[in-house]
């Protein structure tokens, strides 16, 4: 079921490292991220069955890519300032949504799709509460790209250790 | 499920999208540009104090431009009024730093004193030189209250000069360029002072 999955997680690290400078860019990235891929869903529902395989994937980009388009539009129309730290990562979106179609997503059950959502949310407001509070706390490498990763990585070795220690889990 | 159709289908989705993203640039488009506006006003402005100032200070630019100037080159000028009298003079000002260019905001108030100086633009050394970009900016801030006269020309430079400000440690030639491009700033305003803001302000 799952092709690719390296390609969707790195695909989802960009926005995980790159735009959770701060909690609100966090949350404004992964608002949009659902908003996105729900309407993607709904939308490609409704495509899939009426669609000769080759023309699922052309109908897929334009779909991702006009509800990318829009949302950022809306974004930025809603509060530009607040919209120009994750512009860029916003455009992933649609590549993603392109990715997770690929890999069989949004045929799997709707509660692995909400737990994927949720978890990187999670991860996401996370990371972004972190950075900024260390930021803030005079730590300025939090707030950097390679501080960004060593967070991710420390909290990646907490959650294993914690997974080790819990092996009923 | 055939050829046709998907084809038909794919048209259909193809024109929806091209006119959706249209349609939300269209009405999103005036919106975006003037919270850009404002964006730009504020980071342009925010070394003002919000009470010294009750006009748009950028859609009055004075006549200021590429003026060349000791040690540095004042690209433009704008001015602040309070009351619809002149309160804030506003200098931009373009000095050459160990890397290239260093574009500055300075603002002068009807005394003649420094209000304060922000970093527009740079590109020197990041850590060291490149700390001017900081804002707040606590180097900066020591020229606040500062003016022409006060010091005099020879306390107008690095203690390492026998002046009396410190440098940005480990960016000798960064500093040197930014207080003489301020000095040159301040001398500007001191002998343009009648056409900058008229004869009514000064004390």
């Amino acid at each position: 079921m799952t092709k690719s999955l390296p390609l969707q997680n790195s695909l989802m690290l960009a926005p995980l490292i790159g735009a959770t400078t701060s909690w609100s860019a966090a949350l404004g990235l992964w608002l949009m991220f659902i908003v996105v891929i729900s309407a993607y869903g709904v939308g490609m529902c409704a495509l899939r069955s009426r669609l000769v395989p080759p023309a699922c994937l052309l109908a897929s980009i334009l779909l991702a890519a006009t509800l990318t388009s829009c949302v950022q539009m809306a974004a930025q129309a809603w509060s530009l300032q607040w919209h120009q730290p994750v512009a860029l990562y916003a455009g992933l979106i649609a590549l993603q949504c392109v990715v997770l179609e690929y890999n069989g997503f949004f045929q799997s059950p709707r509660l692995d799709r909400v737990r994927l959502c949720a978890a990187f949310g999670a991860l996401m407001l996370g990371l972004g509460l972190l950075r900024e509070l260390l930021g803030n706390g005079g730590l300025h490498l939090a707030t950097l790209v390679p501080g960004g990763f060593i967070l991710l990585g420390l909290l990646i070795a907490a959650h294993q250790a914690w997974a080790r220690s819990t092996p009923s889990h | 499920m055939n050829r046709a159709s998907s084809v038909l289908i794919l048209v259909l989705l193809a024109g929806l999208g091209i006119g959706a993203t249209y349609l939300a640039h269209y009405t999103s488009a005036p919106r975006i540009a003037a919270e850009q506006r404002l964006i730009d006003s504020r980071n342009l402005l925010d070394l003002l104090p919000a009470q010294s100032y009750d006009n748009q200070p950028l859609e009055q630019p004075l006549a200021v431009t590429n003026i060349p100037l000791a040690n540095s080159t004042l690209l433009g000028g704008y001015l602040a009024t309070k009351a619809g009298q002149p309160s804030v003079v506003l200098l931009r000002s373009q000095t050459l730093g160990y890397e290239g260019k260093i574009e500055l905001m300075i603002a002068i108030d009807a005394n003649g004193k420094l209000l304060g100086v922000k970093t527009l633009k740079q590109s020197e050394t990041p850590g060291l030189g490149g700390k001017i970009a900081d804002w707040p900016n606590a180097w900066l801030q020591a020229f606040t209250g500062k003016s022409r006269n006060e010091p005099g020309d020879t306390g107008w430079a690095l203690k390492k000069d026998q002046g009396q400000f410190d440098q940005v440690a480990g960016a000798t030639i960064t500093s040197r360029a930014v207080i003489s491009a301020i000095h040159d700033a301040l001398r500007y305003f001191d002998e343009h002072r009648e056409p900058l803001i008229g004869s009514g302000a000064h004390d």
